[in-house]
């Protein structure tokens, strides 16, 4: 099939402005042209098709005031890649990364660069371009991101850190796209976070592809702070060939509006995904997280576990989708997903769902919506501990298992921070 | 000095009239035992001083220092002085022993004048010393898979940290062994002094031999019904709580009516 750029000449200007690839620019008009008979994707229980999602800026280069960053909680990492909307203002670190092969572009310089590896991997094997409309917008008007390939056989020992901060002190779309591939027997440790500066209302779609070549391990960790004024489609895919493993350790802190879509396609026999998941819904915002892992290898192992806390008229839905295909002897699917109420305005929901077409397997699950113990409130209260204090001591509880099964130090003390700083905000308003 | 009064008390639980006029005073310095069988209202009257969601005061008032504290919340009346040992203590997982008792501690200081972490830290090792606990119980969850014992020894811990002006202790005593009974007198018996006043519950004479009271209530059927000194305390464990209602003449069923 041939593209015709002449009939798209946002496209054609675009692309000319950033100089990509013909290919790239190909799959942007596949991508617009896939549009009319795409729907939106179906996540059990989460109503989100009426949120003004779906992406409407015309897509266009744009650059932001690196002054922004100054009041932003950004942690000076070792190793650290900092991008504001569009522009790479930060990276730091990285030449011991580079001397083991690893490379790390922004998005323009990785097509400039390595043009046939971005071809490789970009929405080829997690995820396919027209999978659903998000997918296709998402293509179509991609204009930020990361791609970091790790070669084969490198252990990279410190972890990078990423932040990607969302500009809506202007009104433009973020269409942000990161690719993680790291290739057989080796190791990688990321840590990505999320944020915003500014108040306009904006949309955000944002897909990160995890590639987890033949016995590869990697520790995906993520710590999303979007604003309140965003709504946000969120998808994160692991893609795990054979014996790899994605330790996923994400914290949901967003205060606007997200569809968090998490997926692992456990592809190769012994693959194994261990996602946790930590939210807590503030205010009036809805987060709705749909968890899924597929295991299609033999002996694969996927495990969710996911804790939320919901305070004043705020939403969290957990759905925990295990889903065994058919040949896939000996595979394990396990899932915990609990939402603790801290106002009896809040909704909340945790929905197993356990798919089995092979019966070689082990599975199980376990979900709950619950209350905080007034037992507990009352004897730290007895204490003289403030009832806003006593509530995050018992959430602090009831997140722990989560949090400690979080394999990197680090990020456990991270999370904590985060989440004690969105409790305190979020109280303000009970 | 600083007064405890507790007047004229009538409290129920699930629409049952447990406790029907309590009238109590007591000062710091002094410790005051209340005995009474098992069901007769004592641990209501101790959720109710410290403000239990589930204890509705109908009736009647207490005043610390002469102020009504029954609108206050629960962690105000622990701010203004009030410590109860509890029979059946929460257990909070993920949060530290040491943690809470300091968080518990700075709670009653101004934000700008926190207490330090070292001092914080000498002080708990002496006082855990003095409890014969082991370091280790400082590290480990609030109660959380604690030992009926531990946690009895725990309670004491936090009263010994926090310094209250009124201390009740609801059955303290109940599934101690002889030295823990022994470990815990000793670290009541420490905070006694003039700024500290106890009401200590019980069922058995046993501990009072170890915190000799100053006074002693028996409370039968959601009232005090008779007061004396030590010997009264002595008197029950050898003639029972039977003998003392039918001297009264008192209509008052047992439950765990034994000789
Ligand atoms: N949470 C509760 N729900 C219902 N009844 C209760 C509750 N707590 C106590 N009671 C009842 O109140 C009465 C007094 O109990 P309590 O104060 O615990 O007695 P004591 O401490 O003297 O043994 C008992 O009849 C008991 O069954
Ligand atoms: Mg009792």
């Amino acid at each position: 099939m041939t593209v015709e750029f002449e009939n798209y000449p946002e496209i054609k200007s675009y692309a000319k402005s950033v100089t990509e690839p013909k290919w790239f620019t190909d799959i942007r008009v596949k991508a617009l042209e896939s549009q009319p008979k795409l729907e939106l994707p179906n996540f059990e229980k989460i109503r989100y098709h009426r949120w003004p999602i779906q992406l409407k800026e015309k897509l266009k280069k744009v650059s932001s005031n690196a002054e922004l960053l100054d009041d932003l909680p950004i942690e000076d990492a070792k190793h650290l890649v900092v991008q504001l909307g569009q522009d790479t203002l930060q990276k730091s670190g990285l030449t011991t990364f580079e001397e083991q092969g690893v490379v790390i572009c922004d998005w323009q310089e990785a097509l400039e660069k390595h043009s046939g590896l971005v071809q490789k991997y970009f929405m080829q094997k997690a995820i396919k371009f027209d999978e659903d409309l998000l997918t296709a917008q998402h293509v179509a008007n991609l204009t930020s991101g990361l791609f970091i390939y790790v070669p084969k056989n490198t252990v990279v020992k410190e972890p990078l850190t990423t932040y990607f901060v969302q500009d809506s002190t202007q009104k433009n779309d973020y269409v942000h796209h990161v690719i993680l591939v790291v290739d057989s027997n080796s190791e990688f440790s990321y840590l990505e976070n999320l944020m915003t500066v500014g108040s306009e209302k904006t949309t955000a779609n944002i897909i990160v592809e995890v590639i987890a070549q033949a016995d590869s391990h990697i520790k995906f960790a993520s710590v999303d702070r979007l604003g309140a004024n965003t709504t946000t489609y969120l998808n994160r895919r692991g893609y795990l060939e054979r014996n790899s493993k994605i330790d996923w350790s994400m914290g949901m802190m967003n205060d606007g509006n997200i569809v968090g879509d998490f997926d692992s396609d456990l592809v190769g026999d012994g693959a194994h995904s261990e996602v946790k998941v930590v939210a807590i819904s503030t205010g009036k915002q809805v987060q709705g997280i749909d968890t899924r892992v597929t295991n299609i290898g033999r002996h694969t192992i996927g495990h969710i576990l996911q804790h939320g806390v919901i305070l004043s008229r705020s939403t969290l839905t957990f759905n925990g989708i295990g889903h065994i295909i058919k040949g896939a002897k000996g595979a394990d699917a396990q899932q915990e997903s609990r939402v603790l109420m801290l106002s009896t305005k809040a909704k909340g929901d945790a929905n197993p769902i356990l798919l089995i077409d092979d019966n070689d397997v082990t599975a199980g699950h376990a979900a709950s919506v619950g209350r905080v113990n007034q037992e507990q409130l009352y004897y730290l209260m007895s204490r003289g501990l403030p009832k806003k204090v006593a509530e995050r001591l018992v959430i602090r509880g009831f997140l722990g298992p989560v949090l400690a099964a979080i394999p990197s130090k680090v990020i456990e003390e991270q999370l904590k921070v985060t989440i004690e700083r969105k409790l305190v905000d979020g109280q303000k308003d009970e | 000095m600083s007064t405890l009064e507790i007047k004229d008390l009538h409290v129920s639980i699930e629409g049952k009239n447990i406790l029907k006029g309590v009238n109590l005073t007591m000062k710091t310095g002094e410790i005051h035992a209340i005995m009474g069988p098992n069901g007769t209202g004592k641990s209501t009257l101790s959720e109710a001083i410290m403000g239990h969601p589930a204890y509705k005061v109908t009736q009647g008032e207490v005043l610390l220092n002469g102020e009504n504290i029954l609108g206050l919340p629960v962690d105000e009346r622990a701010r203004a002085g009030l410590f109860l040992a509890m029979q059946y203590p929460a257990e909070i997982p993920g949060v530290t022993n040491a943690e809470f008792i300091r968080g518990a501690i700075n709670a009653r200081r101004p934000e700008d004048d926190a207490l330090s972490i070292r001092s914080f830290l000498k002080q708990l090792d002496e006082t855990m010393s003095v409890l014969d606990m082991t370091e280790e119980m400082a590290d480990r969850y609030l109660n959380e898979g604690f030992s009926g014992g531990e946690k009895k020894r725990n309670e004491i811990l936090q009263l010994m940290m926090i310094k209250p002006k009124f201390a009740i202790l609801d059955e303290i005593d109940s599934g101690l062994d002889i030295d823990a009974l022994k470990v815990v007198s000793r670290g009541v018996n420490k905070m006694r002094g003039p700024e500290f006043g106890s009401l200590i519950i019980t069922h058995y004479q046993r501990l009072l031999n170890y915190i000799v009271p100053d006074v002693v209530h028996v409370m039968m059927g959601g009232r005090i019904v008779k007061q004396g000194g030590p010997e009264l305390a002595k008197r029950l464990e050898d003639e029972g709580y039977a003998g003392l209602r039918d001297e009264l003449g008192l209509d008052i069923k047992l439950v765990d009516e034994d000789a």
